[in-house]
């Protein structure tokens, strides 16, 4: 169990960029939704000990982590957001040293076992070249060979579909799927599909609080029966954005698909029910601030 | 190219520029060390340092110009390479590249405009500096220094920034960023200032012997890019009197005009060249059409991926973590850091850099610029600044570099993730450069063994490598390490990081230069140590072990702060706040006090040991209580002389000490009875105590003048044994920063003599000029009267008045030997000590005791004690010996004591003494040179120090001005004699040409002095005793012929072997001219070159070459810019007239004529040869002083006219 109590960041400037999370975070995979700038990798790296915060605690099965930072390390796996590699190193030597410095350890011992990762990220035939000549994609997937690298307890992995193409991304999804099986992963996105398709359980963070704390299945029935569809005229549009809370418009074949919420429950003229998606119930939330139904997080007090 | 973009370029990267620490602390460096000069006396060697005498100002063009040029190259350039070089490299890391390059910004533009903004920068602060230079010097308040400031004029600080400064930006801006953009690799940048200065410190501005063809000093002038060659082998190495240097411009030749034309075309060509490069490569790097081909036609390299479905799940890896062990980490580091080491050009840099300046050694001179024959230790200890200083800049770069890696690279987050311990990255990181610093050494090692093959006479010794560069630079290495690391772990900002790296380099080289260095604050010993085989570092062990114990306890103290501030974890503005509180604050020290206890304990014990020390504040304090105590009463006052000496001195080396029982035979010279009389003692002498005739003595300690209070009245010519004992050490305590004394105590090399200063015996009298110290109570020169040599007068040597016979009893370790003053009556081995006794065989003025570990080589009545492992010169030495008592004997009196000796002394002091019949010689000139015929220190130094056993042990001089001419000039002038006699006319001129340029490079010109007036307390007066000295008595004996003045020379000889009133040169003088054929051209030589100060200096103009019939027509003007008249010969000649053996070479012809000429005056030749000749020469035999004699010949070709030579 990770928990995360009352965890406040303020930047100079100042920037409160984390205002007080309180979060329980069980073993298995856990998304943390938020648009950019929510404060998402700012939590992920005080998780990964590469920030201090201003204030609160964090503990990984009772350990507290933010004063034990060498003991997490030996238990994390880290995917950041923004990352590099030595540029001279190929990338199978690459790994070799990362899986050196992190003690990993297999019974085929560890060029055997950076043979297979790579595999596992389809990076077999580039593994003798230098990371210098990676695409963006390929250096990402190098990223994920590393993080799931060893028995981590705690996988944190930040925004990591980013620059994967569809196959890549599905091919991601088993592997992470196949850890969360054992252990704590933590799964930070602006895209909901990947915790749509991912996660049990999730977060809702904006402008560095919680917002919710629930599963796609919660979220999904908060908003069921009040989600409506209807295909409107370019000029209705300005209107129909003053009167209604519109979730989502879309280009259609040339017509203008336009989801919105209704908390009433009654449809406007023109509009059927539909079905709604985890993405209505997060844009729902990220425009009413809150959701009926929904565990919401209280605004944590900075503590100096 | 657009200029609204390239401005925007420009403005972009200038204001990013000013706001740098970068910038700031160049400014707060450059602002320190300006106001330091501008307060002290940074100003050219000239001038006259009497009170009230020509000042060289500190404000002339030259002063400007020569602390202009040090301060580019030694503080601007690495400021600027990081700067230039990183322009380009920072856009990279930011990754801005792309998005510019996707603007319609083109790549000339982009180029330009950041190069213009950098060099824009260095401008801003050229600017300053030479504004701020301004402001002190002629605004800011001068007291003691006013007279060194002259008046404003705005020419003498821009003429060299336009000249020298702005040039060398070019140059070292437009190189660094090129080396920035081509490579993209930090490192590299810095590798073009360290090889600039490396050679211009170690070689260029320095590295002048007066046999280097003129063609060759030339090119070397053109070579260094600083100018400050050209500027010191053209202007300041003959002085050209203080008014020169005050009020002219720094007259530029062509030379220099097209080297700084040409360094500026090489600092913006290579801009343009990688302008180009950038641009074509912009789009990425241009393959051939067949590299396209083949990789067009090559299969898809990713292979289909397999369906994830179809792998095995990842638990079936078995993957298993556990944090590996500090040393696995390590080592994996290392493994990794070293990986891009090897990858990365700097190391096939900095390796070849080192061994071009090792092996510059083989060109290493010593004294008379002899080459000097290198052994393993001299290479390790002549090298260990040079890799001090390269080693210290590879590693703040390297470091700096290796710890910004992972932040520079984007791996930081994943890196700092890892269970890698921060103390094992920084040990892998630290250890990794460790082997580009060993490989650094190994080169240098290499190149010491290539100089010692190549010189093929020293054997190769490990050790002194091991010891010099393993005891002693390694802790420099790892404190710098430590330092650099901890600097980068606190700002976490490479930049700051090498601004303040930079800064202490620098700071500390100000502190070197200033004196102002001590031993605990030297870190990286610089300067500070001094090799001889004889005695490793026994002189100064203690401070040495003391400081390197030290600086390695910091260097732990700054590994543990480093381990713990490194960020890793990005901290938290508040929380650092929090720690500052002062219980936070107090709770950190508690923690750091083990690491912080250890370095303040020993720095505190070495500190206590220097101010302790011989050099520190209480033996200065001493010093001046001697001369403050008793300067008003005891001045002047009677002594008795010294009629015999017995010593029984016996020696513990390894303590440094010994203990003295001995006592004087004191005699009343004076008309009057002697109530009391001063003796001079040791302030730091334990357990002191005189007895007169056996009784304890009444005295009175006036610190450190003993007056002694006879029984009863010593009456006028009565005797009385003044006994004494005391414990002595020497050296005792610890040097402030490595200064050797003249004599010593050490296990294998003891130097005492009874002569100079209180080291060894009392002296009896008070010498108040022994006491004098720079700037406290220090004085101008007396003014003597022009008679004063006509009245009584002392001894030159105050204990030397008389002759009188010497006993000795030395007790020394029985590795010892012993040669001290008189013949050997005794010796005996017994239990570890071997006790020696002396007498003398006839009676002496001065008496030396030295010891060593020798082997001997043995002539009739010579004798060479040397250390076994420097056996090269002791053959040309016994010459000298044997030569000197066979010539000098014949023409100037025979040698009276049975021996002569010369012992071999640990090379810590370079110098020769000669006290009757026993030579100290440090191994240091002449023992490790090779000999040539060029410049022979080893039979030169051998033949003046034997000289001496004449002038002055038997004919002492007096007291007063000119009479050193008697002692060290004499000594030069027999030494021409016996070389010409026994080496040739070659080697004669040879080492007149060498003394000639030490006293032209030397001399002072406004403070110069006549002969009879040099006394010795103004600068360059030693070199006009000796070498100017020297000259003009062979000069006067040329002019008197040699029966003539050989035979004033054994009137003078006889006349004052016994006299009671010691020699002046007047004296000296009166009996020559007694001699002379002809005393009106005797007085005229004399007043000139005696009495007047006249240094000739010929030019020749309009030489011109034409055919003559069957021969040759040379044609020219001599003109004296110089002083004094003199008849001096003029040669057209070809030919090589002393050819090297074995090589063919044309026969010297010559065809000459006599002109007189006379100061600033011309005087045309013309010289008929039936041969073709190939210069024009002043004074082909090398028998009239002047200055610059390289001037005084032009090369000759009918058609391109003359070529200036040497």
């Amino acid at each position: 169990m990770l928990e995360i109590t009352g965890l406040v960041k303020v930047y100079p400037g100042p920037v409160a960029a984390l205002q007080g999370i309180d979060l329980d975070v069980p073993p298995g995979m856990f998304g943390l939704l938020g648009p950019n700038g929510a404060g998402k990798s700012t939590l992920m790296r005080v998780l990964a000990g590469l920030l201090e915060p201003t204030s609160g605690r964090v503990t990984l099965d009772g350990i507290d982590v933010l004063d034990k930072p060498d003991w997490l390390r030996e238990r994390l796996g880290y995917l950041p957001q923004d990352f590099g590699f030595y540029a001279h190193l190929s990338g199978r030597d690459m790994l070799l040293h990362l899986l050196r410095l992190k003690g990993v350890q297999a019974p085929g011992g560890l060029n055997g076992l950076a043979d297979e990762l790579l595999e596992r990220v389809n990076l077999t035939f580039a593994a003798k070249r230098p990371v210098k000549s990676y695409s963006g994609g390929m250096r990402q997937r190098l990223g994920i060979a590393q993080a799931i690298a060893g028995d981590p307890r705690l996988l944190i992995v930040d925004e990591p579909t980013a620059g994967l193409d569809p196959e890549e991304r599905l091919r991601f999804y088993h592997l992470l799927a196949q850890l969360a099986e054992q252990r704590l992963v933590l799964l930070s996105t602006h895209i909901v599909e990947d915790v749509a398709v991912l996660c049990p359980r999730f977060a809702v963070i904006r402008g560095g609080r919680l917002l919710a704390r629930t599963t796609p299945r919660a979220a999904r029935e908060a908003v069921a029966g009040l989600i409506f569809e209807g295909v409107v005229s370019p000029g209705e549009l300005p209107e129909l954005r003053a009167t209604r809370q519109v979730t989502q418009e879309l280009l259609v074949e040339g017509r203008h698909l336009v989801r919105l919420y209704e908390p009433s429950g009654a449809a406007p003229m023109g509009f059927q029910a539909v079905t709604p998606t985890l993405e209505d119930a997060y844009l729902v939330l990220m425009r009413a601030g809150a959701l009926p139904g929904l565990e919401t997080s209280a605004a944590a007090e900075v503590r100096p | 190219m657009n200029f609204a973009r390239t401005f925007e370029v420009f403005r972009q990267e200038f204001a990013h520029n000013l706001k740098r620490p970068l910038f700031w602390v160049q400014i707060l460096v450059l602002g320190f060390l300006i106001y330091m000069m501008s307060t002290g006396k940074a100003q050219i060697g000239s001038g006259d340092a009497r009170v009230g005498g020509k000042k060289a100002w500190i404000t002339s063009e030259f002063a400007v110009g020569q602390m202009l040029v040090m301060l580019m190259a030694i503080v601007y350039v690495f400021f600027v390479s990081v700067a230039a070089g990183m322009a380009l490299i920072r856009d990279d890391e930011q990754k801005v590249g792309e998005l510019l390059h996707s603007s319609p910004l083109r790549a000339g533009e982009y180029i330009w405009g950041k190069y213009a903004a950098v060099l824009a920068t260095y401008v801003v602060i050229l600017a300053f500096h030479i504004g701020f230079s301004m402001l002190c010097n002629h605004v800011l308040p001068h007291g003691g220094n006013a007279e060194f400031i002259g008046p404003f004029s705005v020419a003498h600080y821009l003429r060299p920034m336009f000249v020298f400064g702005l040039p060398l930006l070019v140059l070292f801006t437009g190189t660094c960023f090129a080396i920035g953009g081509a490579t993209r690799m930090p490192v590299l940048v810095f590798s073009f200032p360290i090889g600039v200065l490396l050679l211009d410190a170690f070689f260029l501005w320095d590295w002048s012997p007066a046999w280097l063809p003129l063609g060759v000093n030339r090119l070397l002038q053109f070579a260094d890019p600083t100018g400050l060659r050209w500027m010191k082998e053209t202007w300041l190495l003959v002085d050209k009197g203080v008014d020169f240097y005050n009020k002219q411009p720094i007259g530029l030749d062509a030379l220099v005009i097209a080297q700084r034309f040409a360094i500026v075309a090489i600092g913006l060509g290579c801009v343009a060249w990688y302008a180009r490069r950038f641009a074509s490569q912009l789009r990425g790097v241009r393959v051939t059409p067949a590299v396209a081909q083949a990789a067009l036609a090559a299969p898809p390299s990713q292979a289909a991926a397999p369906a994830a479905a179809t792998l095995a799940p990842l638990a079936s890896l078995g993957m298993r973590a556990k944090a590996p062990g500090a040393v696995a980490m390590t080592m994996e580091v290392v493994r990794t850091e070293l990986y891009q080491l090897v990858r990365t050009p700097g190391l096939y840099l900095f390796v070849p850099l080192i061994l071009i300046q090792t092996l510059l050694n083989e060109y290493g001179v010593g004294a008379f610029d002899t080459p000097l024959l290198q052994t393993a230790g001299s290479l390790a200890s002549g090298m260990f600044n040079t890799l001090t200083l390269l080693i210290c800049m590879v590693i703040l770069f390297y470091t700096t570099e290796s710890l910004q890696r992972e932040r520079g690279t984007g791996m930081g987050a994943i890196y700092y993730a890892t269970p890698l311990r921060t103390g094992a990255m920084l040990a892998g990181k630290a250890l990794a450069n460790t082997i580009l610093a060993l490989a650094i050494v190994a080169a240098c090692f290499v190149g010491c063994v290539i100089v010692l093959a190549v010189q093929g006479q020293v054997s190769l010794n490990p050790a002194p490598f091991a010891i010099v560069w393993g005891l002693l630079l390694v802790p420099t290495y790892l404190v710098w390490t430590a330092f650099v690391s901890a600097v980068f772990a606190v700002t976490s900002n490479r930049y700051a990081t090498y601004a303040i790296g930079l800064g202490t380099m620098i700071l500390s080289g100000w502190f070197q230069m200033r004196g102002k260095m001590n031993w605990v604050f030297n870190w990286d010993l610089w300067s500070a140590t001094k090799w001889t085989d004889i005695g490793t570092f026994q002189y100064d062990a203690l401070p040495i072990t003391l400081n390197r114990v030290t600086w390695l306890l910091v260097a732990v103290l700054l590994t543990v702060l480093t381990v713990r501030w490194f960020e890793r974890r990005e901290r938290d503005a508040t929380n650092a706040l929090l720690r500052m509180r002062p219980g936070s604050l107090v709770r950190a020290m508690g923690a750091l006090t083990p690491f912080l206890l250890p370095p303040l304990v020993t720095g505190g014990v070495l500190a206590w040991q220097v101010g302790d020390g011989y050099q520190g504040a209480a033996a200065k304090k001493a010093n001046l209580d001697y001369w403050r105590k008793n300067i008003q009463t005891w001045k002047d006052a009677p002594a008795p002389v010294l009629a015999g000496v017995d010593l029984d001195v016996k020696f513990e080396p390894t303590e440094h000490a010994f203990t003295m029982k001995g006592s004087y035979t004191v005699e009343n010279a004076t008309d009057a009875p002697m109530v009391r009389f001063p003796v001079t003692v040791n302030p730091r002498w334990k357990k002191l105590a005189f007895t007169t005739n056996g009784a304890p003595a009444s005295t009175e300690n006036r610190a450190g003048l003993v007056i002694v209070n006879p029984p009863v009245p010593l009456q006028p010519g009565e005797r009385m044994t003044l006994g004494f004992s005391y414990d002595a050490r020497h050296p005792d305590g610890s040097s402030r920063n490595g200064g050797y004394g003249m004599e010593f105590v050490t296990p294998s090399s003891i130097v005492l003599t009874g002569f100079s200063g209180v080291t060894f015996t009392p002296a009896l009298g008070f010498f108040p000029d022994e006491a004098v110290e720079e700037g406290k109570n220090d004085s101008d020169p007396r003014e003597w009267p022009e008679d004063w040599w006509k009245h009584e007068h002392g001894a030159a040597i105050p204990t030397a008045g008389r002759w009188f016979d010497v006993r000795m009893k030395v007790d020394v370790p029985a590795n010892l030997q012993v040669n001290a003053t008189g013949e050997k009556v005794a010796e005996s081995v017994a239990n570890g000590r071997r006790v020696t006794e002396w007498r003398t065989d006839h009676p002496v003025r001065i008496y030396n005791l030295i010891a060593g570990e020798w082997q001997v080589k043995k002539r009739e009545g010579v004798a060479v004690y040397y250390d076994a492992r420097h056996p090269y010169n002791v053959d040309e030495m016994l010459d000298a010996l044997e030569g000197a008592r066979r010539w000098y004997g014949e023409w100037f009196a025979p040698y009276p004591w049975k021996q002569l000796r010369l012992s071999e002394f640990a090379g810590w002091p370079t110098y020769a003494q000669a006290p009757a019949g026993n030579i100290s010689f440090s191994e240091g000139i002449g023992f490790l040179t090779r000999s040539k015929p060029d410049a022979n220190a080893a039979f030169w130094i051998a033949a003046h120090e034997s000289a001496h056993m004449w002038w002055p042990n038997m004919a002492m001089v007096g007291d007063g001005p000119g009479c050193e001419v008697l002692s060290e000039g004499m000594a030069h002038f027999s030494t021409l004699l016996l070389v010409e006699k026994m080496r040739g006319e070659r080697q004669r001129q040879s080492f007149a040409k060498q003394m000639e340029s030490r006293y032209g490079r030397l001399r002072q010109k406004d403070s110069e002095r006549a002969l009879v007036k040099i006394d010795g307390k103004l600068p360059g007066d030693t070199r006009i005793w000796y070498d100017k000295g020297g000259w003009v008595l062979w000069m006067l004996h040329r002019f008197m012929g040699e029966e003539r003045g050989l035979a004033a020379l054994r009137e003078y000889m006889a006349k004052y072997r016994d006299a009671e009133v010691p020699a002046s040169l007047e004296d000296y003088l009166a009996i020559q001219r007694a001699h002379a054929a002809d005393t009106t051209a005797f007085d005229a030589f004399t007043k000139q070159w005696f009495f007047a100060v006249v240094a000739p200096k010929y030019l020749l103009e309009n030489a011109r070459l034409e055919k003559d019939g069957a021969g040759w027509k040379v044609k020219a003007v001599v003109h004296n810019v110089g002083d004094g008249r003199m008849t001096v010969d003029v040669a057209a000649a070809a030919g090589e007239r002393w050819p090297e053996a074995g090589k063919k070479a044309a026969p010297w012809k010559a065809e000459r004529t006599v002109i007189t000429i006379g100061a600033g005056e011309r005087v045309p030749i013309v010289l008929h040869c039936a041969f073709q000749p190939e210069k024009l020469v002043v004074d082909p035999d090398v028998r009239v002083l002047m200055l610059e004699r390289n001037k005084a010949e032009v090369k000759l070709a009918p058609a391109a006219g003359p070529i200036a030579m040497r």
